[in-house]
């Protein structure tokens, strides 16, 4: 990977990945961001969208992969509480062939937060060959928190791999007795289960600093 | 140890316990015998505090503390250990963290310092000889992926990590094949102290070639009826449970 590039408070921010490109991005905790990224032939974009502020969030990520074999790899991660209000939104468009993208967002909201999470993917009819996934998980933590997630795919060529898949749930019972079993209390079985939750993006952080400050971050929540 | 006085517990509004008692002396092994609904899951997971169930009447005192009075991990640190008959998988939390979590909560209830990461491994590796247990799994997720032998000798193993004064086997006989129990079998004897007790509770014999119970009763309809030493569970093997199930009809 060459280039990083730190986008914290921006309203409108429009990057071009030239050909052959590698970029990792890193969005972290974002209030008001319109991020539009163009990738030409075979560039391979790494982001992630780590939103743990307490405050309003709007995010919107635009990526068009304008030229063949470019590789998109959207995560993201939210921890909201309060009566914090997060939206997330991802256009991801597919104009040409042999293209991959993926993306994961998991989101926990805590109190009466609300999260809505919008995840367009487009998959034009020139884009042959074309292989997106998307996934979108969510925990609620409270009676009170609200999860919106609405993938929309729309897929207009006929030899491509595509899915999506939206779970939204509470923390395991199961395992959380289990683990109470074992005397672990209740509250730490809580902690270690959020944290197992978000790691699976945490993990994806190629930065070490970057990684260990988003850990420190999400354990200042818990 | 053990001093249960006539229990009764619903689960979903349905009384499956109905009037229990049964008594456990310190080192006795107890085998708990019965069809299907007739509670011995039912028991474990009263004793063990599981929120699914409800305690409508009876007492339950365990080294002379009231046991139904604590939360699950109170109990745990008391020393009571269950290997559940469906060991819960938990994706992301590796099997080390859960370990020293699960450790270091029984120290810091005794009044302990945490184990040094060194004493640690020490004691982990220390157990894994043992019961002859390869490390590789303990790098995983708790349970994840894990095959039914693997769980069952998993339990076996926190087990020996934990060393509790008394043990629950749910059924740690079932989904695993004649080797498998062995070696399940032969762990537990291994970790085994003589002043520590546990209930063994199976449908079949077969667990009891392996460790021997002092004791051996028969659930039915949410209550003992009867208790015999290790003849019982032979004649159980011959002969079913009809003719229990007939005797004490009511």
């Amino acid at each position: 990977m060459s280039e990083e590039l730190l986008i914290n408070n921006s309203e409108k921010v429009e990057v071009e990945l030239s050909a052959g490109e590698q970029r990792q991005i890193r969005l972290l905790s974002p209030r008001n961001l319109h991020l539009t990224i163009h990738q030409k032939q075979g560039s391979d974009l790494l982001l992630h969208a780590v939103s743990l502020a307490d405050e309003d969030a709007h995010i919107s990520i635009n990526v068009f992969q304008e030229e063949p074999d470019c590789t998109t790899a959207l995560y993201g991660l939210a921890f909201t509480r309060g009566k914090q209000v997060v939206n997330i939104e991802t256009h991801v468009f597919h104009n040409v062939g042999h293209g991959k993208s993926s993306q994961l967002f998991k989101n926990v909201l805590a109190d009466d937060s609300r999260v809505s999470f919008y995840g367009e993917l487009k998959v034009l009819p020139d884009a042959q060959k074309t292989e997106a996934f998307q996934t979108n998980r969510n925990l609620l933590l409270s009676r009170s928190a609200k999860v919106e997630t609405r993938p929309q795919l729309e897929i207009y060529a006929d030899d491509v791999k595509c899915s999506h898949g939206a779970t939204t749930g509470q923390l395991d019972a199961n395992a959380l007795f289990y683990m109470q079993q074992r005397g672990i209390p209740k509250e730490q079985a809580q902690r270690l289960l959020l944290q197992a939750f978000l790691e699976e993006v945490v993990q994806t952080i190629p930065d070490e600093k970057f990684q260990a400050d988003v850990r420190r971050q999400i354990n200042e929540r818990l | 140890m053990l001093d249960i006085n006539n229990l009764h517990a619903t689960v979903g509004g349905k009384e499956i316990l109905k009037g229990l008692n049964l008594h456990i002396g310190e080192g006795e092994i107890h085998a708990l015998m019965g069809r299907n609904g007739a509670g011995k899951s039912t028991l474990s997971a009263v004793l063990t505090g599981n929120p699914a169930y409800t305690v409508t009447e009876g007492t339950v005192r365990f080294n002379g503390k009231d046991l139904l009075g604590m939360s699950p991990d109170e109990r745990a640190n008391e020393g009571l250990f269950l290997s559940f008959q469906y060991p819960v998988e938990i994706p992301g939390v590796s099997m080390v963290n859960f370990l020293k979590a699960a450790l270091n909560a029984k120290r810091k209830y005794q009044g302990l310092e945490p184990l040094s990461a060194s004493d640690f491994l020490k004691l982990k590796r220390e157990k894994e000889k043992l019961l002859e247990i390869t490390s590789g799994m303990q790098n995983r997720s708790v349970n994840e992926g894990f095959s039914g032998g693997e769980k069952k000798k998993n339990e076996v193993f926190q087990m020996a990590m934990l060393q509790p004064c008394l043990a629950i086997l749910d059924e740690t006989d079932s989904g695993l094949d004649v080797d498998a129990l062995r070696i399940v079998a032969e762990g537990f004897n291994k970790i085994r102290t003589d002043k520590m007790s546990a209930i063994i509770i199976t449908h079949y014999e077969r667990m009891l070639d392996y460790i021997h119970p002092d004791y051996v009763h028969v659930l039915y309809n949410g209550r003992i009826v009867t208790t015999g030493d290790a003849s019982l569970a032979k004649e159980i093997d011959d002969r079913g449970f009809d003719w229990i199930e007939e005797k004490y009809n009511d």
